[in-house]
């Protein structure tokens, strides 16, 4: 449990480090990239561990943003309490639909997910009494902790940062456990982690709760930072990022996660010079890590070791090369 | 007293029968082996007998329930294990956690109890060297050793083997013998192997059951079953008997 200690340690001081030097446009930009961060741990779980190829993440964002912002704004409820309860229900939703979605394989799983991000936007964009249609939901309160209002950029960048360190610390705890390695056996051989007395659909299940749950709550802090959402914050087109974070960053890794969501959340800043043949830079860039590192970023780490020390070098295993930290 | 018992099983493929009204009994602590030429059904009934496949006519019954549509994970969990014929493991997993994942069928252990559990497992069949080990790392026939461990974790009661020796070198066949016979010895582990290595067969087997062509054809001692005529000619063909008898 270390390791994970020291990494979650390790991304917080880098956060609160740029916290205390970066522009408030560049603290904005640092604040998706926690709000992805999240949502890409949930993802990590469904894709990375049980090999479940989601294209509807940004619908389960979408739904803890939608849920949040109309408790808070019709009900009056305090976003606390819609937090707590948008989570739940996106939680509900994900267990009920993927009862049926998760006999899905590969293309067709992801054709289906991609489907319901699709159904999502639509209702989004339409249920004008409830959603408010593409005008979207505006003044939705900030959260307050003992009475003083997370506002600004760098206090909620920190409120931000400590809610990741939490989610990471609870996934780690998720990989090293037993769900954690059944999530990965079932990925691995459904047949075989059914004939060592894993339920593959009730894991499968589990997997897609978790990573909708994570979305959801990245979504209640979209919607209380931003204090605004519309549907076109949770269209398609940010499923396909978050896969492509979860892909530059390192995919199955906690860790690969988190950078992936950095760099391609701060990637088009720095290269606005190429005005629009990002897109074009982007695909290639995306090319050529699927060739040359298909372990992402984080699969660099695994030339780490050899610096360290020969006695800590020697049991690393594959699952600390490939899959933690 | 039965502990497995598979009643007139009979599975169709399209239009072929892979098995016709099979009867199968084995009785608590016995270690029978079921042979027979390729395609003759018996990786099939083991499919079924763990759930699988789905058979379309037939029972199976464990420690007198029928479990016929049973869950493949909650039969294992009741006590049945199994290998696989190529050898199935978690590539993405260590030699240790593809053993844990087996250890914490047991729902009320702690993580800590899964990891001694498995290591228990590993260091009874020669393997706790390799605990830290990348699969990718082995042999295959260390592989299909990490399977066994695996499947041994399970704590089962009735295991089921197909093929274990396929693909192993002599030595690594020898070893597998020896660890099976110690494995009987140590606890009562009630074994059913599917093998074409007629030597291992002879070594372990009590009894034998032929399939042949979705049937079965012969079920007895070993000498018996080396003398039936029956079995004979469906590994030999029909003119074996004239020619040689």
């Amino acid at each position: 449990m270390r390791v994970p200690f020291l990494i979650t340690a390790v991304i917080v001081s880098a956060g609160v480090l740029l916290s205390l030097v970066l522009p408030d446009y560049h603290l904005r930009l640092l604040n998706l990239s926690v709000v992805s961060a999240i949502a890409l741990i949930g993802l990590n779980f469904a894709f990375g561990y049980a090999g479940l190829i989601s294209l509807g993440h940004a619908a389960f964002v979408g739904m803890g943003a939608y849920g949040l912002a109309i408790l808070t704004t019709r009900m009056g409820w305090s976003p606390w309490r819609a937090m707590l309860v948008a989570t739940t229900a996106t939680a509900a939703f994900a267990g009920l639909i993927g009862l049926p979605l998760l006999r899905l394989k590969g293309h067709y799983l992801a054709l289906a997910t991609l489907g319901l991000n699709v159904s999502f936007y639509i209702v989004a964009a339409n249920w004008i009494d409830l959603t408010g249609g593409t005008n979207g939901i505006s003044r939705i309160p900030e959260l307050t902790i003992a009475g003083r209002a997370i506002a600004g950029e760098r206090p909620f960048l920190w409120f931000g940062l400590a809610v990741l360190a939490a989610i990471t610390i609870v996934a780690f705890m998720i990989h090293t456990s037993r769900y954690g390695r059944a999530m990965i056996a079932v990925r691995d051989d459904e047949t075989a982690a059914a004939m060592s007395g894993i339920d593959v659909t009730m894991t499968k299940i589990a997997a897609f709760v978790l990573s909708a749950v994570c979305a959801a709550i990245a979504g209640c802090l979209f919607a209380c930072h931003v204090r605004f959402v519309a549907p076109e914050d949770f269209s398609y087109a940010h499923s396909i990022t978050y896969l492509a974070m979860l892909i530059v960053g390192g995919e199955s890794t906690i860790v690969g996660a988190i950078l992936g969501a950095a760099v391609l959340t701060f990637l088009p800043e720095w290269l606005r010079f190429l005005g629009s043949a990002y897109l074009a830079f982007f695909g290639l860039m995306m090319l050529a890590i699927l060739v040359f590192l298909p372990s992402g970023i984080a699969g660099l780490g695994r030339y780490l070791p050899r610096l360290r020390s020969p006695t800590r070098a020697a049991p690393a295993s594959v699952s600390a090369k490939e899959l933690g930290p | 007293m039965s502990i497995l018992q598979a009643r007139a099983i009979t599975k169709q493929f399209g239009g072929l029968l892979a098995l016709s009204a099979v009867e199968l009994t084995i009785a608590a602590g016995e270690f029978v082996a079921v042979i027979g030429p390729n395609g003759a059904g018996k990786s099939t009934l083991l499919n079924i007998l763990t759930g699988l496949l789905m058979p379309d006519g037939g029972q199976v019954l464990f420690d007198g329930k029928d479990i016929t549509r049973l869950a493949t994970h909650k039969r294992v969990r009741s006590g049945l294990g199994r290998t696989f014929q190529h050898g199935r493991t978690f590539a993405r997993l260590t030699v240790l956690e593809n053993v844990m994942i087996g250890a914490a069928i047991r729902g009320d252990r702690t993580e800590r109890a899964i990891r001694d559990a498995a290591l228990a497992v590993l260091d009874q069949m020669g393997l706790a060297a390799e605990a830290n080990e990348s699969i990718g790392s082995l042999s295959y026939g260390r592989r299909r050793m990490v399977e066994l461990c695996r499947a041994l974790a399970c704590e089962p009661r009735v295991l089921l083997l197909d093929e274990p020796a396929a693909g192993l070198n002599s030595g690594e066949v020898d070893q597998l013998v020896d660890r099976l016979t110690e494995l009987r010895a140590r606890q009562q582990l009630t074994i059913v192997l599917i093998e074409h290595n007629m030597g291992m067969v002879m070594r372990l087997a009590e009894r034998i059951a032929v399939l042949n062509f979705g049937r079965k054809i012969a079920d007895g001692p070993p000498a018996q079953v080396q003398a039936d005529p029956a079995v004979l000619s469906a590994y030999l063909g029909h003119g074996y008997n004239r020619a040689s008898v």
